[in-house]
């Protein structure tokens, strides 16, 4: 009987030993998500990225949250920290911010890395993917292949970085084709199908025969396919996740994330304890922007020939095919905004002021603030 | 023929009525289980973790009094209501009005006013403004027939449109670098909490007088006694000479005004700026029917279905982060639990009797 007891304790002792060892080897990260998953937008992208960092990071246990209020942050930051222990909290909206950066003054053992936000801390770090770029090429493609020359953006809300995506896409359209103009219609809200559906109808019946969106489900795609299939052919840009399937004979190519490469990197350098506060704002360079309506192809091969047929002259590359141009550009972006990027001067707002001078290009914290419409884009800024 | 014979119970005890409603959550908690298994999740496990995860815990026991402030101040506000019979399906843009009415206050008057003055100023406005719309329907339905349901539902979606105009519009924070939210109440105008934890005491306070205020009312005074006569006989009510008109326009803005409390509480005491509705909010005004339906239409037991439904909602977290279910499951647990409770009320007021007829 004594002997019994005595190999349980020691049997037990081991298990807790092997327990805890096994804790200090692996690493846990909460997410919190403020769409649900299925969104197959911001949200989803976000999940694809963590699910990749599963695979990649053999040490990563991770658990997630979808559809969080941003209010409720607060309670899921609490719950992850105190109930499941975790030692890194992603938070990926803008919206939990405040709490975050609270959050890690609560906990000062914890990390936490806040999505889209500028606010850092001690334990704070901020991280972003910014689709600017992508815009501009998708506008490159929306001028050449527009016959009204009416460009239509659903677009979410009036904040800086939608405003920086229309910029950018109506600086694309415009380097291709001065008569081309942007119209934009704002349906406030991130999730809203049926409002964006609304949006991109009212865009094709005003005599938009191009459209790209900020909203968080395939529903601009839709009605793009939808169109084109009755013989108006209508062509769309995806966002954010690869929609192209939603729109076959509509989609030209589209803005992508790679938001696992992110996670990755952020990981392991929590892992092996280099990591640092600083934010990490990520463009083309860094692959996490890529441009296509699919991870497959960067341009959705139906629209290849058109594209070649559109030739364009540039100050820099000569004259060359939209689609050749489109090409070059990306390859440029990829080798670092110092060597192309579209909010390079002279830019001007729609009013006719210089907002950029020639040849300076736009610091970060000018696109992270940017509230104007460039030249080409119709109406102004709703206030 | 096998024929279905309805008719009315005559007498109700009330050992009768409490074993309907055990037996309505046990037949409910079936259903949901039926889901739970559906989804592949053991069903006795997402219990214990929902239990565990609202009660089982400091953590989860602080996150439920928090949900619970809303969910009973409106519930009480509700239930006034519904024992007149008046079907307010209005609480979300009730709550969103109080809260709005209560942060103009609080973002024009907090800079120069004391906590103790500006804190019931705010109140005093989200009651204001919760009551000004829930009068609305009830003059509609009184003075042009008009259901008011319909009218209360769709008053929700105009709130919540409102509400988005202010942020992206005209009340759009000066220090919120474009995003659409206010700026931030001024210091003097938010909510203490209790340390450690986010009960904004002060609206908890509230909450409770507030509803041992309407039990009191309800069934202890002339007027408690007109809203239930109406709501059980309007044709004895009008035989009574009680006025439709000047009662149920008080339950309505005593229902509407209690959801724009919670507004204010949510707005003062958790976020201390307004933004999108759905974040203001969450789905407290709809969550809060099934609250005052669990207590049986009366503000007293409101106190404990709201905490009770408050813990769903937080422990509906846990299952989502151990069990991988989609957040909603929880507005399917509810909603299941509604159809339930409504059937068990169906039963226990009519006797039902298959029968053998000849014809």
């Amino acid at each position: 009987m004594r002997l019994i007891s005595r190999i349980l304790a020691v049997s037990l002792f081991l298990m807790f030993c092997s327990g805890q060892v096994l804790a200090k080897n692996k690493l846990k990260a909460g997410f919190i998500y403020v769409g649900p998953i299925g969104d197959y937008g911001w949200s989803h992208a976000h999940d694809v990225g963590r699910k990749y960092a599963h695979d990649k990071l053999p040490w990563l246990e991770s658990v997630f949250i979808e559809s969080v209020a941003e209010s409720d942050s607060t309670r899921i930051i609490d719950r992850f920290v105190q109930e499941e222990k975790v030692d890194v909290v992603f938070t990926t909206s803008f919206g939990y911010m405040n709490d975050t950066i609270k959050a890690g003054m609560k906990y000062p053992d914890t990390h936490f890395m806040h999505c889209s936000g500028f606010k850092q801390s001690k334990n704070v770090g901020t991280y972003f993917a910014d689709l600017y770029q992508m815009y501009y090429l998708n506008g490159l493609m929306a001028g050449a292949l527009t016959k009204s020359n009416k460009i239509g953006y659903v677009a979410a809300f009036p904040i800086p970085e939608l405003i920086r995506h229309i910029d950018a896409y109506a600086l694309g359209i415009r380097a291709v084709n001065p008569k081309a103009e942007v119209h934009v219609r704002w349906i406030y809200a991130w999730y809203g199908p049926d409002k964006a559906k609304e949006a991109a109808e009212a865009l094709i019946a005003e005599g938009v025969d191009v459209l790209a969106f900020t909203e968080d489900t395939p529903a601009v795609i839709e009605v793009g396919q939808e169109h084109t299939e009755k013989g108006k052919q209508i062509y769309t840009f995806s966002h954010y996740s690869p929609m192209q399937a939603y729109g076959v004979d509509s989609v030209v190519s589209g803005q992508l994330v790679d938001w696992g490469i992110m996670y990755v990197k952020i990981l392991k350098s929590l892992k092996d304890g280099t990591w640092n506060n600083k934010d990490m704002w990520w463009l083309a360079a860094e692959d996490a922007a890529i441009l296509g309506g699919t991870f497959d192809e960067i341009i959705n091969k139906k629209f290849i020939p058109d594209l070649k047929a559109v030739k364009v002259n540039t100050p820099d590359l000569g004259k060359q095919s939209v689609y050749d141009l489109v090409v070059k550009r990306y390859d440029q972006m990829k080798q670092g905004v110092e060597v192309f990027d579209p909010f390079v001067g002279p830019i001007y707002d729609n009013q006719g002021n210089l907002k950029i001078k020639k040849g300076a290009r736009a610091s970060k914290g000018d696109l992270l603030s940017i509230m104007y419409y460039v030249d080409g884009v119709v109406g102004s800024i709703p206030k | 023929m096998l024929r279905l014979k309805v008719s009315d119970r005559q007498e109700i005890t009330t050992l009768h009525s409490f074993l309907t409603l055990v037996f309505s959550i046990v037949t409910g908690m079936l259903a949901i289980s039926l889901i739970f298994l559906i989804s592949g999740a053991n069903p006795l496990y997402a219990f214990a973790k929902i239990f565990t995860g609202s009660f089982g815990s400091i953590y989860g026991i602080k996150e439920t009094i928090t949900k619970a402030i809303p969910l009973i101040l409106i519930g009480a506000g509700l239930a006034v209501a519904y024992k007149a019979k008046f079907w307010n399906i209005g609480a979300e843009g009730q709550l969103l009005l109080g809260a709005i009415f209560g942060t103009w206050v609080g973002l024009n008057l907090g800079e120069s006013l004391p906590f103790y003055i500006i804190v019931p100023l705010m109140f005093l406005a989200g009651f204001i403004g919760g009551g000004l719309l829930g009068a609305i329907p009830a003059i509609l339905k009184i003075r042009y027939s008009v259901n008011e349901v319909i009218s209360t539902l769709m008053l929700n979606y105009i709130c919540a449109e409102f509400l988005t105009f202010l942020i992206v519009g005209p009340w759009k924070g000066k220090t919120k670098f474009g995003f659409p939210y206010t700026d931030d109440l001024p210091e003097s105008a938010i909510l203490g909490v209790i340390s450690g934890t986010r009960i904004h005491y002060f609206t908890l306070i509230l909450g409770i007088l507030s509803v041992l205020f309407l039990g009191f009312l309800l069934f202890k005074t002339r007027f408690g006694y007109e809203v239930r006569v109406i709501g059980e006989n309007p044709n004895a009510a009008k035989y009574a000479g009680i006025s439709f008109f000047r009662t149920l326009l008080i339950v309505m803005i005593i229902s509407g005004g209690m959801a724009g409390l919670a507004g204010v509480g949510e707005v003062a005491g958790i976020h201390h700026y307004l933004s999108y509705p759905a974040s203001i909010s969450s789905g407290y005004g709809f969550t809060a029917i099934i609250v005052a339906w669990l207590a049986k239409l009366n503000p007293i037991y409101v106190i404990i279905s709201g905490l009770f439904f408050a813990g769903i909602l937080v422990g509906g977290d846990a299952i989502q982060i151990s069990l991988n279910l989609p957040a909603a499951t929880v507005f399917v647990f509810n909603g299941t639990l509604l159809v339930f409770l409504i059937m068990g009320d169906y039963f226990l007021k009519h006797r039902v009797k298959l029968q053998w007829s000849r014809t």
